[in-house]
């Protein structure tokens, strides 16, 4: 018998490792690329059929449930954000933030020091990916997405169990003692954009293998917008004073484009089961820190 | 190294693809005239003793006294094969461990509790109906369970899964949900109670008020047990802010407790 204990999450942070290694540090001064643009990757996934005009809800605003892809293959953005070379079996990606028009992520110098000290193979152990935890919400515009909608509320499902249920009928976040690790999302129309509001971050997670972050008083904006009726257009402008010196907007490697429904979908996700990767992550750690060296001491941010 | 290292490229590389493979389908299919699936939809809790012992118990450290669950055999005891019951007693014995890799209890390593610990583990989860599927989203370590409803796909025969592989239908006023291909990892309750990989349970969701669920669940395993047993609760709903998270490894990460043991089920078994 088969258990189906996959290990991918490790995997993945290993890649952290491999592109530490071979990722200048200096990105911050690098050539402007393609927005949004990925270099080396092509094939598309299994394309649903030709976009029609934007399907509507009852109530008239668009439909956006079905399944989306927005990368064109790889996991490269998962790496990095900003422009990066290629290397070390990781393809080289043009940058991902559309706004400041240089591609380079707006960072306070403090959290520029940090994003870059996150990045140092010897810290990728701090990666609570690679500890099977939540992924940013910033850093699952990769992985496929299916988006749906139950009453009021909008959700959107990804692999690695991550489910994001966003109340339409709520005004106000949470109360800003409860932190969580996606955040606490509010959406609503804007036209046929779906809009979703977050706060409440935790401060836990990373944006990217190559350490942003976004820390935990920020507020973020995503834009779901549909094009056509096998198009969606997302953008996340992330704003906080005390970690950036400006808003700053990221989006998809591609236009986010519906698959194909496939016959059935019930593969169990699972990581931590199988995790026998992040014993290693704890050596490189423990190897650059000393044994002494808590892991709970580490501080996330400021 | 580096051949190492670029195994796990080709390995992360595979999992992008498979992320195109298994996309979930959510599609436009209207309800046959007449049959309305009942609506299970919100936020539910389980906030009872079930956690701790499906059957009788007197009180344990930390564990109140109380009432067991099964309501079939009418005795209330899980019907063990008689040569079964000394691993139930001997998990027992083995989670009074404080450290996690030492301790018997699967649910202190933060592995996935199984269907149908799961449910009454304590934590808040969401049902979320769609016309082909049922998810159930759960606060604890943000798992999430994704049934077909009325799905003619066929079920590999030899794989297994932590929380077991699902087929749903309605029936009446009830969700049904078949599970099959358990693997043998994963215990009913903090008292010992297990299964084995030849574990299949039905579960029976059927809302009986508006804010209350009645939840069964039947169990058959051959291998431990001597017939089928039947353990029944309520599930209310739950009306403050939703699910939020809980992140068990993050807890023992917390408590300074490094979760980098070997694991010993990985793959073949």
């Amino acid at each position: 018998m088969r258990t189906r204990t996959r290990v991918l999450l490790s995997v993945a942070a290993s890649v952290a490792m491999a592109a530490a290694m071979s990722i200048p540090m200096s990105g911050q001064a690098g050539a402007v690329g393609r927005p949004g643009g990925l270099v080396g990757a092509d094939g598309e996934g299994v394309a649903a059929g030709p976009a029609g005009p934007i399907p509507r809800r009852p109530d008239g605003h668009p439909d956006l449930t079905g399944t989306f892809n927005g990368s064109p293959g790889g996991v490269t953005h998962t790496v990095i954000l900003e422009e990066h070379p290629g290397g070390f079996g990781v393809l080289g990606g043009q940058t991902l933030i559309i706004d400041p028009p240089s591609g380079i992520i707006p960072y306070q110098p403090w959290a520029l020091e940090e994003r870059n000290r996150r990045r140092e193979d010897a810290n990728g152990y701090e990666d609570q990916v690679g500890h099977c935890e939540f992924y940013d919400i910033g850093r699952i515009h990769s992985f496929t997405q299916e988006y749906t909608f139950s009453g009021n509320t909008f959700i959107i499902h990804a692999t690695q169990h991550i489910t994001r249920i966003v109340p339409m009928d709520r005004r106000e976040h949470l109360p800003s003692g409860i932190r969580l690790w996606l955040g606490d999302p509010i959406g609503h129309w804007e036209g046929d954009t779906m809009v979703v509001d977050s706060t409440n971050f935790n401060d836990k997670t990373r944006m990217s293998l190559g350490g942003d972050f976004h820390g935990a008083d920020a507020h973020i904006v995503e834009r779901f917008q549909m094009l056509d009726a096998n198009t969606v257009k997302w953008t996340m402008t992330i704003d906080n004073p005390k970690a950036f010196t400006r808003p700053w907007t990221m989006t998809s490697p591609a236009l986010m484009k519906r698959l194909k429904p496939t016959p059935d979908f019930d593969v169990e996700d699972t990581c931590h089961e199988g995790n026998v990767d992040l014993v290693h992550l704890k050596n490189t750690y423990e190897k650059a820190h000393g044994p002494g060296w808590p892991w709970k001491n580490v501080e996330h941010g400021r | 190294m580096r051949h190492r290292v670029l195994t796990w490229l080709i390995a992360a590389a595979a999992v992008a693809a498979t992320a195109h493979s298994v996309s979930p389908t959510i599609g436009a299919q209207t309800p046959a005239p007449g049959r309305r699936p009942p609506d299970l939809q919100g936020v539910w809790r389980a906030w009872n003793l079930a956690k701790y012992d499906l059957e009788d118990h007197g009180a344990k450290p930390g564990v109140p006294a109380g009432r067991g669950f099964v309501v079939d055999p009418a005795d209330g005891r899980i019907p063990y094969k008689p040569e079964a019951l000394a691993k139930r007693e001997k998990n027992y014995a083995g989670t009074k461990d404080p450290d996690p890799w030492k301790n018997s209890d699967p649910l202190v390593k933060c592995y996935l509790p199984g269907i149908p610990r799961m449910t009454y583990l304590g934590w808040p989860f969401q049902i979320i109906q769609a016309p082909d599927y049922v998810y159930f989203v759960y606060e604890w370590a943000h798992k999430k369970r994704m049934i077909p409803i009325d799905s003619k796909v066929p079920l590999p025969k030899d794989e297994t899964a932590w929380m077991g592989m699902a087929r749903g239908h309605y029936e009446g006023n009830s969700l049904v949900v078949n599970l099959t291909n358990f693997n043998s990892y994963t215990w009913f309750d903090m008292a010992g109670n297990y299964h084995s990989d030849a574990l299949q349970v039905v579960e029976r969701y059927t809302p009986i008020n508006a804010d209350t669920l009645q939840y069964e669940a039947t169990m058959t395993d051959p291998k431990v047990f001597t017939r089928p047993w039947t353990i029944r609760m309520t599930i209310q709903r739950q009306k403050d802010v939703g699910v939020l998270d809980y992140e068990c490894t993050a807890m023992l990460d917390e408590l300074g407790i490094h979760h980098t043991w070997p694991r010993d089920f990985d793959e073949e078994n």
